[in-house]
This record gives C-alpha cells, structure tokens and sequence, in this order.
C-alpha cells in the first residue's frame, strides 16, 4: 500500500511536460545508440552527462536512465534485420530473429521482441519499486566495514565476469582505484598524486574519464574499422504477433522476466548473461529444440524479454546501495553524485522525490518505446544506413562541446581527450573498462570505509569477519577469487562465452 | 609482445605508485594514512603485473596487429584541439577538426571537404553556441 501512494506521487512530480519531454529523448536516444552498432549505453550515458550541469536533478536522471533502458529496446531491430546486434545483450536475438527475418517473418520478430521487451520493462520496474525501498532500509543497518566488504565483493564480481585474463581484469580494478585516490585525502586533506596540477586537487572527474574511457575511445577504436552493415531487404509486415505466436512466447516471456530480473540485480551478470540463460533454457524446455536457431519466436521472445527486465534490476543495487553493477549504471551513479546527491541507501529516504519519478518515467518510458519503436523501425533502419565516416565527427565533436561547456574551460577537455586515448589503447592490448570504472567510482567508498572501519576495531583487520554481513560479502569475492583454482576457469570462462563486455 | 609490454609497463607504474604512497605516508592500522589505500592497490597492481608477465612469456603471437594510422591522427588531433582551443578559439579550431575527422573517415576532394567541415562548424556554433547558449572561446576571431 505504502508503495502505490509512493509512486502515485512519484506521478505527480513526474507528469509535467518537461519531464515527459526529457523522458522523450532519454529513451528515443537510448533506442537509437541501441540500433547503431558501435555505440552502447555506457558511451551514451558518458556523453551526456554534461547536460547534468545545466538541468535539474530529476530530469536529468530520468533521461540518463532512459538511455540505459531505451538502448534494450533498440539492439533488437539490428539483431533481426541485420544479424548484427546493436547491443551485446540482443547478440542472442540474431539467432532466431534474423532466421524469421529470412523468411518473410520479420514483422513477427520485431513485434515480438517489441512487446516482450515492455512486459519485461514492466515487471522489472514493479520489482524495483517493491525490492529497492526495503533493500535500502535494511542496508541502513550498514557501517563502514559492511561498506568496504559490498565494495570489494562488487569489484571482484565484475572483475571476475568481465571478458578477457582474470588478472587483466583485476589490474584495471586497482587502476581504477589509483586513480581514484588522486586529489584531496577526504579524511586528512592532504593533496594526493597532484604534482602541483590545482584542476587536479579535486581528483579526476568521473564525467571527463567516462566519456573519454567510453564515447572517444569506440570512436576512435571504430575509426579503424570498416561499419558497413548490409540491410535485409524485407517487406517488414504484421507488426502484430499472432494468437499462436503469443502462445508460443507466453511461458518464455514469464521466464525471461524472472531470469532478467534477478541476474540483473547481481554485479557482473549484467543484462547480457541473462539473455544467453534464456535462450539456453528456453531451448531445453522446448518440445522442438530443432527449431531453434531456424527461426522460433520463443527465441526472440524469451531473451529480449530478459535484457529489459535486467536492465529494470541493475537499478536495485544502485538505487538503494550505491552499488553499480555495469559500466552503464557506474556513470549514472556518477551522475548521481555530480547532482550532489549521496548514492547509497540514505538516497531513496532523503530524496523521494527523485526516486519515485524515476520509477514513474520508467512505466512511462517503457510505454512511450513500445509505442514508439513500432512504428517507426522503417527510420531506425534508415538510421542504420548513416555512413559511419559521417557519425563518427559528428560523435567527436558533440563530446568536445559536452566536456567543454561543463567548466568552459580546457581541462576537462584535455583529461577526456587523454582518457580516450587511454581507452583506446586498452582496447588494443585487450583491457576492459569495466572493472576500471567501477574501481574509479566504488573507490572513495571503499577507501573511506576501510580505514574508517580499521580506526573503529584499532587496526584490527578481523572486523572485516566478526560482522556477520561483511564477513558473507568477503567469502563471497573469496570463493570466487579462488574458484578457478578448482574449477580450471570453467565456471568463469562459460559466464564469459555468454556476454561480451557490457 | 604485447603480454610483455603491458607487463613492464604496468610494473614501472605500480612502483611508481608504491614510492609516491610511502612519500604520502602509509600511517598504521590504528589510522591508516593518506598513502594507505594506494600503496595497498599498487602492491596488487604489482605482483598482477608480475602474473600477466608470466602469462605472456609464454605466448608467440602471430596475430597481424590492426592498422591505426586512422586512430592515431585523430588522437593526436584530439588532443591538439584541446591545447589550441583556447588560443584559436572555438570556430577555427573546431573547423580544422571537423576537416580532419571527415578526412580521416572517407577521403574526399578539398573542397567538399572544406565545405562540409564549414558547414557542420556553423551547425554547431548556431545550434550550441546561439541557441543553448553555451559559452565558446573566440580567440583569435576576438575583436
């Protein structure tokens, strides 16, 4: 009860024209680097977050959150008509959908991905609403050592299921964590790796590293590369499922929703994994597992419902934890905080209002793509055929305005600029960015709480265990720090052949 | 190679980090100072970097590396940009960005490409600069 007077109020703060507008275009962008390849979420979410700057809170992060959750809905139509994912959660999708599209079925796919991807949408957002207030309440019991073991335990997560060397993974976690120590000590205000640089006192800037470790680097890592999709030339027809299309995909929608969510809410799956887990299930509880990869909707049904209920879940952790779970919602956080809001469980309590709008855009939002998207898949296609060579300025030079106007001044410019660089050679040498923001954006916390939590047990290390939550989070980054030791890597290396990095 | 060139490059990093925390001052467990949390990541980073250059000891690439000749001209371009962009101000500098972007992407003739970068710059400072407002240097265009 107390959750519907709650979002029914986080309607009345929501239902203004310039809410809807921002909720508009967060979730119409969000479809749009969806449906071009070669551009995800998290580059988006980096880009525009100099607009942060310049307009209110709740705004703000409702359209921030429209990319991260409009992007699910866009992946599909390249999937199908393309065979080329827009996104790595709709890699799934090409297997079954682009077989329909062949065969004269593509209208079918779309619109089945289309209103899976709503219900899916939807019952993440009713999860969110039910899991995310309680979650909050009961992490108020946390102190400092619950903190840095949810920190350790979070990093060691993505750590461990980001694509490429374990160890690769872990380093680029402690960079993040270096880099996040530059600047002003928050406990004794000593200046820290500054070399004499004032702009550096305030330490690097999530906004000009994300963009530059994000938008600038795909750029300049897609310059190198040829993107040339070849579009099925299709009739795309009956939008609408049939009555047995709908039978087909019931059961594995109900699933998806169920197996999207809770993968969702655990740092690391991301929403990529629990598409592949749909598929895998659904092709084992069908009557007819020969169909499958030869174009059956419950293939196209099951995962794109997945990756939108997912995308729903990464929200729990960050909303009522401060805990992002991909690189996406690292930058939302971090979006959070540019706003001067405190992320973490005091966020939903001292600032319902944001919280409750952005539940209220995310009902909204999802029926705006499902009304939307529809309709217009015939200019998503056309979208599709922008040269590469054309968007790729373009891309450039909206980051240099974006960094630039958050300070109009040419430092931030120069630190995205480098972190591009920076980010394009991890790229080359096979370092993902992931564990690298995250280590950036969960380092604060973990520092502060760790040595808050060693001042508070003077300086033993053993408070870490004697709490009983703290002590579950470690054995839990333990256990998975230490299982390739026993597993050969087999768990980890199938986690990772399910989801490129996200 | 490469296994081996992120290693010592990371290596070197690491100590670096290591002797700038203990210049910090790592403090005590009681109260752990402001070279603590660094020092501990940088000792991570460290024995990691040993593990990756074992890893690639072992390793004989045959793989063909990837052209970056493209990547490389617009990072350094990039970069330049933002050293410049002050002095220059924001349509020149902008304008040659744009020619060289658009170059990079698909050779054209001089002229088109002039135009188009022109065009596209104009774009930009109207939308951005007239209609949102956004402040833009006008460095050497100052009057």
């Amino acid at each position: 009860m107390e959750a519907l007077q709650s979002i029914a109020y986080g309607f009345s703060i929501f239902l203004t024209p310039v809410n809807l507008l921002y909720c508009f275009f967060g979730v119409i962008l969000g479809t749009l680097v969806g449906v071009l390849p070669g551009l995800g979420p998290g580059a988006t979410v980096a880009m525009l977050l100099p607009i942060v700057f310049h307009a209110p809170p709740i705004p703000s992060f409702i359209m921030l959150s429209g990319v991260c959750y409009g992007a699910q809905y866009g992946g599909s139509t390249t999937s199908i008509l393309l065979n080329i994912p827009g996104e790595t959660a709709s890699v799934v999708t090409c297997l079954d959908g682009y077989q329909m599209a062949l065969q004269g079925r593509a209208g079918a796919a779309l619109g089945m991905a289309a209103f899976g991807s709503f219900i899916g949408g939807t019952v993440g957002i009713i999860g969110l609403m039910f899991f995310a207030p309680p979650l909050a309440q009961y992490a108020l019991s946390f102190g400092p050592p619950e903190y840095a073991s949810l920190a350790v335990m979070s990093l060691t997560m993505v750590t461990y299921l980001t694509k490429g060397s374990l160890v690769r993974g872990m380093m680029m976690a402690c960079m993040g964590i270096i880099i996040s120590t530059v600047g002003m000590d928050p406990i004794t205000s000593r200046s820290r790796f500054t070399f004499g640089f004032q702009a550096l006192l305030d330490g690097f800037d999530i906004v000009f590293v994300a963009m530059g470790l994000f938008g600038m680097s795909e750029v300049l890592i897609n310059l190198d590369q040829s993107l040339k999709p070849e579009i099925l030339k299709t009739k795309i027809k009956n939008l609408f499922p049939t009555k047995q299309d709908w039978r087909d995909s019931a059961k594995p929608i109900a699933r998806g929703t169920l197996i999207g969510f809770f993968t969702g809410i655990i740092p690391g799956l991301g929403v990529s994994v629990s598409t592949f887990l749909s598929y895998a299930l659904e092709r084992k509880l069908s009557k007819h597992p020969e169909k499958f990869g030869n174009g059956a909707i419950e293939g196209v049904a099951g995962p794109e419902t997945a990756n939108n209920a997912g995308s729903s879940g990464t929200f729990i952790p960050l909303l009522s934890l401060g805990i992002p779970t991909n690189p996406s919602t690292a930058i939302l956080l971090g979006a959070l905080m540019i706003l001067g809001l405190q992320p973490g469980p005091l966020l939903i309590k001292s600032n319902p209002d944001l919280f409750w709008a952005a539940i209220a855009s995310m009902y909204i939002g999802n029926v705006m793509l499902v009304v939307l998207n529809l309709p217009l898949i015939g200019l998503w296609v056309q979208i599709i055929r922008i040269p590469y060579a054309i968007l790729a300025p373009l891309i450039v030079i909206f980051c240099e305005i974006g960094a630039y106007s958050v300070q109009n001044d040419v430092t931030g410019l120069l630190v995205m600029n480098l972190f591009g660089v920076v980010g394009y050679l991890m790229k080359r040498f096979d370092f993902a960015g992931a564990p690298l923001i995250l280590g950036l954006v969960l380092g604060p916390m973990l520092e502060n709480s760790l040595r808050r939590s060693l001042m508070m047990s003077d300086g033993s290390p053993l408070i870490f265990f004697s709490r009983p939550l703290s002590a579950v989070f470690l054995l839990i980054a333990i256990v998975i720090l230490i299982s390739p030791l026993f597993s050969g890597q087999r768990i980890r290396e199938k986690a990772i052949e399910m989801q490129e990095e996200d | 190679m490469r296994e081996l060139a992120s290693a010592f490059f990371f290596l070197g990093f690491s100590v670096f980090v290591l002797w700038g925390s203990l210049l910090l001052g790592l403090g005590t467990l009681q109260k752990p100072g402001s070279g603590f949390m660094s020092f501990c990541a940088g000792l991570i980073l460290f024995f990691l970097s040993l593990a990756l250059f074992r890893e690639g000891r072992g390793i004989r690439e045959s793989r063909k590396a990837l052209p970056a000749r493209r990547a490389l001209i617009a990072m350094a371009s990039v970069i330049v940009y933002s050293l410049v962009l002050e002095t220059l101000g924001f349509i020149v500098s902008t304008f040659f960005l744009v020619a060289i972007l658009f170059h990079l992407g698909e050779p054209r003739r001089w002229w088109v490409l002039l135009g188009i970068s022109a065009l596209v710059t104009l774009l930009v400072y109207l939308i951005f600069g007239v209609l949102l407002q956004v402040y833009f240097p006008r460095g050497i265009l100052a009057s």
